[in-house]
């Protein structure tokens, strides 16, 4: 066989073609008669219809946990979660943080410092040392 | 060329759900739908003698529901029932995440979850479904693989297509998807969940025994490429298969197989296509680096005697420190006053094989400029085909 080929697996680049969201479904979990759940239970009854209407693709859980403090918690494509809590909060503030949650691609948070990352391999390549003319010192 | 007239032969792929001895439950489950609703939005006009009478059927009705839904009477079928795909947020909310167009029902996505395994009735799992997905996608990508790049060895071919289409890909796809499996299947499991029954750890996956290809019972001999265009898949395996269960690669490659035939069964060749290039074709593959030669220079000098190129010469074009610890040549291979490839290494041979890999592979990578595919014939009102570029093929030595 004088050539042979090697097999590896393509690797998504979300966006490029189809989008898909990253966040698979919120959990809300409030407390049926703690006053710090006050906010959750208005933002389920008034923000979170609309709200699950305008994203479909994200499934969502709302049930009630006695004696502990209000949750939102987002689970991701990667398998990761993250909750907030969200006590003696607005409705709107809520809203803000599920919309936190919705955006969030599930990844640790993690500074980004260059603004471009590519799989393709750079048009210019590498510089040579061995290449092009010598230059004067 | 027409469009196919899809509906008419696609009935025996997607036949109703009609369960053998279901008739019945789901005429009951029909019928209390309605009643029940009609009972409740016409209550407040009748008189209390009829409420009474409603109330009572109601309580009647409720128990047949009850007993519809209870637990042993789903956990009589090996996969959930139709109606519950309508309920499931998990199915919804996957439709809506691929977005899938509203022409395939929630039903036959459901269906296209469940694997063969877990449910052996034709009707209910997605076999049929994943064998038209299969050809679908094996056509697609092998046209483009072809069309975009002819002269790539038949190896490679299989190696690529092993990267866009193979299991492994699949299984990527299932789970960027956000599919979660099922634990074990059954009636009762949310129809949003991929059901498959699990091979047991440990368990070796043997070749068929009736497989088409001859002396089987020597495992030892030489499979040329040959032999695996024309007996073997089109990823050059031998398919194998485990006594019971399936594995999770295996099943979640069938979903996404199926989901690709439903698509275009519900939504019609275009949809399909698009569904293809956004989720297949727009993942990254470096196709240079699917190729590994075993003697490059003697392959290079093979091709350039076929092609009538002048005998390739291998020349030194810079090099640094050649008698100190970490030496550097940069080679080119000629032909004739063509620099045919470039390389460079810690040694002169090194370099020179560098140089071979370089040339071959800027050969066989050769892409032709504003490909048509032949698929694109399918469309309405084509224009007029002209033939692709058809190359010779890898050299033989």
């Amino acid at each position: 066989m004088t050539v042979q080929g090697l097999r590896t697996v393509t690797s998504a680049q979300n966006g490029a073609g189809a989008f898909i969201l990253q966040c698979k479904r919120l959990d809300l979990h409030y407390n049926l008669q703690g006053a710090s759940s006050h906010g959750l239970r208005t933002f389920v009854q008034t923000l979170l219809p609309k709200f699950a209407r305008q994203y479909p693709q994200i499934e969502f859980r709302v049930s009630p946990t006695p004696k502990k403090h209000p949750v939102v918690r987002g689970h991701y494509i990667n398998g990761r979660e993250k909750p907030i809590c969200v006590r003696n909060m607005q409705p709107n503030e809520i809203l803000k943080k599920v919309i936190l949650l919705k955006e969030a691609s599930g990844e640790k948070n993690r500074r980004q410092s260059k603004p471009v990352r590519s799989l393709n391999e750079s048009v210019r390549g590498i510089w040579s040392p061995y290449h092009g003319d010598l230059r004067g010192v | 060329m027409k469009r196919l007239q899809l509906q008419r032969w696609s009935n025996s792929v997607l036949s109703t759900r009609a369960r053998t001895g279901s008739h019945l439950q789901h005429h009951l489950y029909n019928a209390v739908r309605r009643q029940s609703s009609t009972a409740a939005a016409v209550q407040p006009e009748f008189s209390t003698g009829e409420a009474e009478h409603e109330t009572f059927e109601e309580i009647k009705l409720k128990t047949i529901l009850r007993r519809t839904h209870s637990r042993p009477n789903q956990l009589k079928y090996p996969s959930p029932p139709t109606h519950a795909a309508h309920e499931s947020a998990k199915l919804a909310a996957l439709h809506a995440r691929l977005y899938l167009p509203s022409r395939l029902p929630y039903e036959t996505l459901a269906r296209t979850l469940v694997d063969a395994s877990a449910d052996q009735d034709p009707n209910f799992n997605n076999e049929s479904l994943s064998t038209l997905g299969h050809d679908l996608l094996t056509y697609y990508t092998s046209e483009h693989l072809i069309c975009t790049y002819p002269r790539l060895p038949l190896s490679v071919i299989f190696a690529s297509m092993y990267a866009y289409v193979g299991p492994k890909t699949l299984t990527a796809m299932t789970r960027e998807w956000g599919v979660e499996h099922a634990s074990s299947p059954g009636g009762e499991v949310d129809p949003g969940l991929l059901q498959f029954q699990r091979l047991a750890p440990g368990t070796e996956l043997q070749e068929k025994e009736d497989g088409p290809r001859p002396y089987q019972s020597q495992p030892h001999w030489r499979k040329t490429v040959t032999s695996k265009i024309f007996y073997d898949n089109e990823f050059g395996d031998t398919a194998k298969t485990a006594a019971e269960g399936v594995s999770a690669d295996q099943a979640s490659a069938t979903f996404v197989r199926a989901v690709m035939s439903a698509i275009y069964l519900h939504a019609g060749r275009p949809a399909a296509k698009r569904f293809f290039q956004q989720h297949f074709l727009s993942r990254h593959l470096n196709m240079a680096e699917l190729f590994n030669f075993e003697q490059p220079t003697r392959d290079l000098t093979r091709l350039c005697a076929r092609e009538n190129f002048e005998r390739p010469v291998a020349k030194v074009i810079a090099e640094t420190g050649r008698k100190s610890r970490h030496p550097v040549f940069v080679v080119g291979i000629f032909s004739g006053q063509d620099k045919l490839g470039e390389g460079q290494g810690a040694s002169l041979s090194e370099a020179r094989e560098r140089a071979a890999v370089a040339a071959l592979k800027g050969w066989y990578l050769y892409s032709p400029l504003n490909v048509r595919l032949p698929s694109a014939m399918e469309e309405d009102e084509a224009a007029p085909w002209k033939p692709v570029h058809v190359d010779l093929g890898e050299v033989i030595v």
